[in-house]
């Protein structure tokens, strides 16, 4: 049996940054908060095939693996880590300034959070123009061994896959800079408090991820023997 | 009146509720310490030699490391629990992608030549055959760059056997392996067809071209 | 079940698509409706486009030898063919378009749950579509649709855009299953649930899923076969180290699961039409549910079985050949569930009808026929040849496209407000019918002769059933233009449609023909399972 459990006019309260089609804040909460995860979901899923890859060529190649992650610098790759956690660190920080409606140290944290990621891109571009300059380069643009460097084995696949994983990674930090910097305009509009504060929620997410894939990736690339 | 507010198809108490938990500062700054610590503890075991352990050794801080991240900054711990059974159902089908595909590649017992693709590389490699890399499948790069470095250009990098070594490269039995492999990927019934689309790339268009299709 | 709200205090509103005017009022739509009738069209299109190249490949076939195309012609013409078929019209066609008509009015939503992304999703699918197009003057793609390297890493002309036009296309697939997922769970009526839902809603829910979980590999598969062939980065290419097979791990971990990506949806469908039109509340509800559910996670155990001859281990091809079967259980359990639905109901003959009993036939086939090929031995045998090409077409033409069809006459006067001719709408039934067995039936003979796929020449023993075959294609084309004209001709001159045209009990025959901006004028109240109706035996119901 059909009751109206409420028509159109019925709201007493609905803010104006509650959209049309939902009911509470909570409700519209939820579900862009489990719209995330799922994306994180689908993330996770799209890195996991190049793992996978990687830890075929590892399998099968173990020597050449061997030689060829010596080139990488290591002390490169854990300052990156570090960055990388702080700026986590944070972003986090800025999410709970958020759900406590303190605006000035939102924006602090936000902008924390880019310097470490501009940071992270930076010792990038570094490692990069080495690696380049080296020949060390993907694939068929591999040419360290005429640039005096022998290492065992295929080692243009070791570098392809570094320069796919990295890359990709890369792509996402970019992007999270993007999105963190909207944020931070939004923010400057004091578009976020303790009762809307779910962009803000997300973005942390998606950042998180971001640092979650370098977890894995700097042992793997960086350390592993 | 009894304005009812129902969320997800049920009734809620307070249309107001909005769940949002607020964790200490302390706690995120232990957690960030303690992945800092763990950072370093992963550096400190890659100089150990732990031999065929220290993958797993590095895989496990790196989860635990992970772990720390999805509970605390990603608030798991506190949230919904079907964003957790979400998270967990995704590292479920990774585990599924990676233990199928692994175990093929495993089993791959080479009784025909198709199915050690990989191992035919070590193989050459251990036989003391010289194997094309990089820009050697390029061969006008690989000359120019042949050239451009054959006057002691090497130095510069620091290893002086470079070109002595170079020549041996773009050997002619990378090559041939190139199309022998690639027609044993072929299905019986290509044979004598004319028109598979070969082209330029006579060695793989005819193996290739048969693999099987899909629904 | 909730029923009509009798309100008559609200002033008349302007349905959905008069109630915005101007073409821009549809490119910036964020309304459900209005997105899936443009995806609608957009996949109708794309639907025709294929078709003709699917009759034109036919017509090559009529003769053994050459007739008007070559064989890189041909090559290049069922490349586009098949690609254009599953990546722009069937994986879209039902979730995309009747899911975002469908899926809100359902729930008793005002819309789904990401409005904007929706849109987004929208223009992300028609970049997708032009940068596939623009592979036509680039030089076209002659790999099949499945990309096998090292033949399409090597291969010239479009391969690099059609494949990053793959990835562009998952992007919009993926957003599609993440908006849907979260619709489900969100944003439900009250009372709505999870009992309560309607067969194509759990369909639906399930297709999403595998969306969300399988697409994101396909977009890597995509993008490592992009890079090989710029970078030569030698994964998958063994002339610098790489493997072939394990290409096809990767393509198959997604492409299995997205043939069920194709064919959930159908069924969704066809567990409304059957139960609506024979009246009759739907036999073994929870079954049917979750066995949707079943199949969208078991579907990821199987995808070795489209590797037993491409040099896979042969231990592995025994593994997946006995899950493969595991996939069958749940199919059975619908198909079981649906005949005992018509048992003793009271079937009416409309034209969703026969849609509705056309699949159970022609998909039957399809589903049985795959266990064939995912017998080991016999897969052996009948590898990469046209038994393999009829078996698919059984499903995805006789499974996906038939539901499509009687879901899109089913729903056709809530979406237009126009109702077509029930007696055009049985004749077009009849011309696919005898169209599509004649087409694909033959080619399971053939197949077993040993006549291979992707060949545009052939043995002039083959020629008699080749024949059939291609007059069959010509009578399904002729049904399918039939179909197009009536329903385009209901547009202007068809009857108006009531609110409840088929006296149904799910919650968008709630509303009006079509339905207003906002769907409903007050949030229903569900009560009861959605396949109540009034005057029938309810022997089947399990609430
Ligand atoms: C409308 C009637 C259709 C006809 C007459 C038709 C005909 C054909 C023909 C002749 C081939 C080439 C077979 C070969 O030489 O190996 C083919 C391939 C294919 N068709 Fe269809 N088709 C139709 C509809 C569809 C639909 C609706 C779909 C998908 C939803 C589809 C998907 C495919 C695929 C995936 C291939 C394989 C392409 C490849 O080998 O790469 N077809 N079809
Ligand atoms: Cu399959």
């Amino acid at each position: 049996m059909s009751t109206t459990s409420h028509g159109s006019g019925q709201h007493e309260e609905y803010p104006p940054y509650l959209a049309h089609h939902f009911d509470t804040m909570g409700q519209q909460a939820g579900a862009a908060k489990l719209g995330m995860w799922l994306f994180l979901a689908t993330e996770i899923l799209m890195f996991s095939g190049l793992f996978l890859a990687y830890f075929i060529i590892r399998y099968f190649y173990p020597d050449m693996m061997l030689s060829a992650h010596e080139f990488l610098q290591k002390e490169a790759g854990a300052l990156n880590t570090v960055v990388l956690l702080i700026s986590s660190y944070t972003m986090a920080m800025a999410v709970r300034a958020a759900q406590t409606s303190n605006t000035p140290s939102l924006k602090r944290n936000l902008l924390w959070t880019l310097l470490c990621a501009g940071i992270f891109m930076v010792v990038k571009y570094f490692e990069y123009s080495a690696k380049i300059e080296h020949g060390m380069l993907p694939g068929r643009f591999y040419e360290a061994h005429y640039h005096g460097y022998e290492l065992v084995g295929l080692p243009h696949i070791f570098f392809a896959v570094y320069f796919t994983m990295t890359g990709l990674h890369g792509v996402h930090v970019l992007v999270g800079m993007g999105i963190i910097t909207w944020i931070y305009i939004r923010a400057s509009r004091g578009d976020f408090h303790s009762g809307n504060y779910i962009a803000v929620e997300n973005t942390g997410l998606y950042w998180h991820l971001v640092d979650l894939i370098w977890i894995f990736l700097f042992p793997l690339l960086y350390l592993v023997r | 009146m009894g304005s009812q507010v129902y969320v997800n198809g049920k009734e809620i108490e307070n249309p107001h509720e909005f769940h949002h938990h607020v964790a200490p500062k302390k706690q995120y700054v232990q957690v960030l310490g303690a992945l800092l610590v763990l950072t370093v503890l992963t550096v400190a075991v890659s100089y150990a030699d732990l031999g065929p352990l220290s993958l797993p050794v590095a895989m496990l801080v790196a989860a635990v490391k992970a772990s720390l991240v999805c509970a605390f900054f990603m608030h798991l711990k506190d949230d919904d629990r079907f964003n957790v059974f979400v998270f967990v159902g995704t590292l479920l089908f990774v585990a599924i992608f990676f233990s199928f595909t692994l175990f093929d590649l495993g089993a791959r017992n080479a009784v025909n030549d198709e199915q050690k693709t990989f191992e035919y590389w070590n193989d050459e490699a251990a036989a003391g055959n010289a194997l094309k890399v990089g820009v050697d499948h390029v061969p006008e790069k690989a000359a120019a760059l042949k050239a451009a470095h054959a006057g002691g250009h090497g130095d510069g990098h620091g290893g002086d056997h470079g070109d002595a070594k170079a020549e041996g490269h773009g050997d002619a039995k990378a090559e041939g392996h190139g199309d022998a492999k690639a027609e044993g990927h072929g299905d019986a019934k290509a044979e004598g067809h004319g028109d598979a689309p070969a082209g330029e790339h006579e060695a793989k268009a005819p193996a290739n071209h048969e693999a099987p299709g899909g629904h | 079940m909730a029923h009509h709200p009798a309100h008559a205090d609200h002033a008349p509103e302007p349905d959905y698509i008069r109630a915005k005017k101007g073409i821009m009022s549809w490119l910036v739509t964020v309304d459900h409706k209005r997105l899936g009738l443009m995806y609608l069209a957009s996949v109708l299109f794309f639907f025709l486009v294929a078709g003709i190249l699917a009759i034109a490949l036919r017509t090559e076939l009529f003769t053994p030898g050459q007739d008007f195309m070559s064989a890189q012609t041909y090559n290049k013409v069922f490349t586009l063919h098949g690609a254009i078929m599953v990546f722009l019209f069937i994986i879209p066609s039902v979730p995309a378009a009747m899911g975002n008509f469908l899926l809100p009015l359902m729930l008793g939503a005002k819309d789904v749950a990401f409005p904007k992304l929706n849109l987004l999703s929208f223009y992300v699918f028609s970049v997708a579509a032009i940068m596939f197009i623009s592979t036509l003057v680039m030089g076209s793609i002659d790999t099949g649709w499945t990309f096998y390297t090292p033949y399409s890493t090597a291969t010239g002309g479009a391969a690099t855009m059609a494949v990053f036009a793959v990835f562009v296309a998952g992007f919009s697939s993926i957003l599609t299953g993440v908006n849907f997922v979260v619709t489900v769970h969100r944003m439900r009526a009250p009372g709505q649930t999870w009992d309560r839902l309607p067969l194509f809603v759990w369909a639906i829910y399930a297709t999403a899923v595998i969306q969300v979980l399988a697409t994101p590999v396909l977009a890597i598969t995509v993008l490592l076969l992009g890079l090989e062939r710029i970078f030569g980065v030698g994964i998958f290419d063994p002339a610098l180290g790489g493997d072939p097979v394990l290409f096809q791990h990767f393509f198959w971990f997604y492409s299995h699961p997205a043939v069920y990506i194709m064919i959930l949806p159908g069924f969704g469908i066809i567990s409304e039409l059957l139960t609506v039109h024979s009246r009759k509340h739907i036999f073994g509800y929870k079954a049917i549910a979750l066995s949707s559910v079943a199949i969208a996670i078991i579907s990821f155990l199987v995808w070795g079985h489209h590797m037993f001859v491409s040099g896979q281990s042969e231990l592995a091809g025994i593994v997946f050949s006995f899950l493969t079967f595991a996939v069958a259980v749940p199919t059975a359990i619908k198909v079981f569930s649906w005949v005992a639905t018509l048992y003793k109901g009271s079937i009416s003959y409309t034209t969703p009808m026969w849609y509705g009993l056309m699949f159970l036939w022609t998909f039957t086939i399809g589903g049985l026929t795959g266990l064939y090929l995912g017998t080991l031995s016999i897969d052996v045998h009948l590898h990469d040849t046209y038994f393999v090409v009829a078996h698919f077409h059984y499903v995805m033409v006789g499974g996906t496209v038939v539901a499509f069809i009687g879901g899109l006459h089913h729903w056709w006067g809530k979406m237009t407000g126009k109702m077509y001719n029930e007696k055009a709408g049985a004749i077009g039934a009849l011309l696919v019918f005898v169209g599509f067995n004649g087409t694909f039936l033959t080619q399971f003979f053939l197949g077993h002769q040993g006549m291979p796929r992707r060949y545009y020449a052939y043995l002039s023993e083959y020629q008699f059933l080749h024949q059939i075959s291609t007059i069959g294609s010509w009578i399904l084309a002729a049904g399918l233009l039939w179909t197009m004209i009536y329903l385009l001709h209901s547009l202007w001159y068809g009857e108006k449609a009531t609110g409840n045209y088929w006296n149904a009990t799910s919650l968008e025959w709630h509303t009006q023909s079509p339905p207003i901006e906002h769907n409903f004028h007050d949030t229903p109240h569900v009560t009861g399972s959605p396949y109540d109706f009034p005057e029938i035996d309810k022997s089947g119901a399990t609430h």
